[in-house]
């Protein structure tokens, strides 16, 4: 079990006590954006293609503190941009954890090993590393060479400080199961506490409009790489919207779930999609058409994503929210999920020589026959 | 609701292999007629889409270079407007729609530029030629 039994209990609770009140929308983890400044130009991120005045900008700790505290999620991701550009990221961990919520500093670990010694260790602090796979596909993804052995160096520094650390990976068209398996091994080895992973969306602002793969495919590159695991892999994710990646469930998003604050506002209606901004949380609430939104709604901007801001909340609402969830949960942390036909994809899917780089691989294995049939 | 919604069905979706992706519309210098009321939201709906800044030329006379992140559109062009930060100022700042006269894409397209294609192409050449630490590295903030 990756996720620490106290974070859990808050969640539980807190998602226990939101049923009671009857409260219908109500958030899990505050995407909180503190900055669009980067130090990578990732060409599947559309999160950062602004003016330099617009990257100059970054949220003050006061105006962190105020959304946490407006929309009351009991966990934050930081994610960007990359927070640790920011100068007075240390104040803003310090101020969260003083406020008692769980959070993820999403980093790709350019300056981590650097910055460590700024911050303190805490059952509430996690240092989420952007790894996309082994050394030649995460330097290849992120488009910088030696990026991996960065990465690395910095997560290996902060597991030996007692740093709570997983790792992030988004996974694009072409991605090889049997690598990703291998690169599984490779980051439990880091000693960290488990892996985030999560297809990537496909932002209309992002360079490369050619890799982002439809549902279908998802489900069958999750199955091949989700089946049949290892007792010693680790994943800081709910169970269930694991089950989802690999077709088992079906569910729809919640992206109110996830909200999203950065510079520009409240975003509407997720943390992906920018349909506009709204001053308040409340406001977002309640002005966002979220009928508008999710794989139901056919609005082609949702069709393919999976991702997990939108549909992890509903996985861990439908866990913690009933006994039939909450079972499932119990069984998917403990399953290996055994599945002779994933296996099959597998080996089908082997690479004769050399593993091809994920991004300039061909489209998927023809021999990848449907699996969640 | 956006004209683009319900463009697929609910199996339509589960089926999709690859996802489409989105055109890159080329705004860059572009300066829209807006003599009717349709012509102003549309192109204040692109402007609003658009990663990179704008001038607005108010009725007033005054320029403004802005960067439009938001946009409100209400019933009449009154209570519609835009929200944007400027290059030199610190707040928030919004006009209405009502009160514009031109509006013209100035500033660089942020999201145009860099695509997949150059990247393997400059690795492989750079790699190719013997060199190491082969990078893209994010516009310098000037």
């Amino acid at each position: 079990m990756a996720v620490p039994i106290s974070q859990m209990w808050t969640v539980a609770t807190y998602v226990l006590k939101k049923r009671l009140t009857g409260d219908k929308r109500y958030p899990l983890v505050l995407m909180l954006e503190p900055l669009f400044r980067c130090n990578l130009a990732c060409a599947g991120c559309g999160k950062v293609q602004y003016p330099p005045h617009i990257l100059k900008k970054q949220l003050s700790p006061a105006e962190c503190f105020a959304a946490v505290e407006e929309c009351g999620a009991p966990m934050v991701s930081l994610p960007g941009g990359e927070p640790l550009l920011h100068p007075q990221i240390v104040e803003i961990v310090n101020g969260l954890i003083a406020r008692k919520k769980y959070i993820y500093l999403c980093t790709n670990a350019l300056e981590l090993k650097r910055r460590l010694p700024e911050f303190t260790p805490s059952k509430y602090l996690t240092f989420s590393v952007h790894l996309d796979g082994d050394r030649e596909h995460h330097d290849f993804s992120v488009c910088r060479e030696g990026g991996y052995d960065i990465a690395v160096e910095g997560i290996k520094e902060a597991v030996k400080r007692g740093f709570r650390v997983t790792t992030n990976a988004t996974f694009f068209d072409g991605t090889d199961p049997n690598t990703v398996r291998g690169f599984f091994d490779e980051v439990m080895d880091m000693g960290v506490e488990g892996i985030v992973l999560s297809p990537g969306y496909s932002y209309d602002k992002a360079p490369d409009q050619t890799k982002f793969m439809g549902r279908a495919r998802v489900r069958r590159l999750f199955r091949a790489i989700l089946s049949n695991r290892k007792p010693t892999w680790k994943f800081n994710m709910s169970p269930l919207f694991l089950e989802f990646l690999m077709g088992d469930r079906k569910y729809e998003c919640t992206p109110w779930g996830s909200p999203a604050y950065n510079i520009f506002g409240w975003q509407k209606p997720c943390y992906l999609l920018q349909d506009g901004y709204t001053e308040t949380y409340k406001e977002l609430i309640e002005t966002t058409k979220w009928e508008e939104y999710g794989v139901a709604s056919g609005n082609p901007k949702c069709a393919n994503c999976m991702v997990s801001c939108g549909y992890e909340p509903t996985a861990v609402i439908e866990g913690f929210g009933s006994l039939k969830g909450f079972w499932g949960m119990v069984r998917g942390t403990f399953s290996s999920y055994k599945d002779a036909h994933a296996l099959k994809l597998l080996n089908d899917s082997a690479p004769h020589g050399p593993a091809k780089l994920v991004q300039i691989a061909e489209p998927a294995h023809a021999s990848m026959a449907e699996t969640n049939q | 609701m956006t004209a683009e919604v319900m463009k697929y069905t609910l199996q339509q979706v589960e089926d999709l292999e690859l996802a489409p992706g989105f055109e890159h519309q080329k705004l860059e210098g572009w300066i829209p007629a807006l003599a009717s009321e349709d012509e102003l939201r549309q192109a204040l709906e692109k402007a609003f889409d658009y990663r990179g800044d704008v001038t607005l030329t108010l009725k007033s006379g005054e320029r403004i270079e802005a960067f439009i992140f938001n946009r409100v559109s209400g019933a009449t062009l009154v209570n519609s407007f835009v929200q944007y930060f400027t290059p030199s100022a610190t707040d928030k700042r919004k006009v209405s729609y009502a009160d514009i006269a031109r509006l013209e894409f100035t500033g660089k397209d942020r999201a145009e530029g860099k695509h997949w294609e150059d990247w393997v192409k400059k690795y492989n050449e750079k790699k190719g030629a013997g060199e190491k630490n082969i990078a893209l590295v994010p516009d310098v903030l000037e």
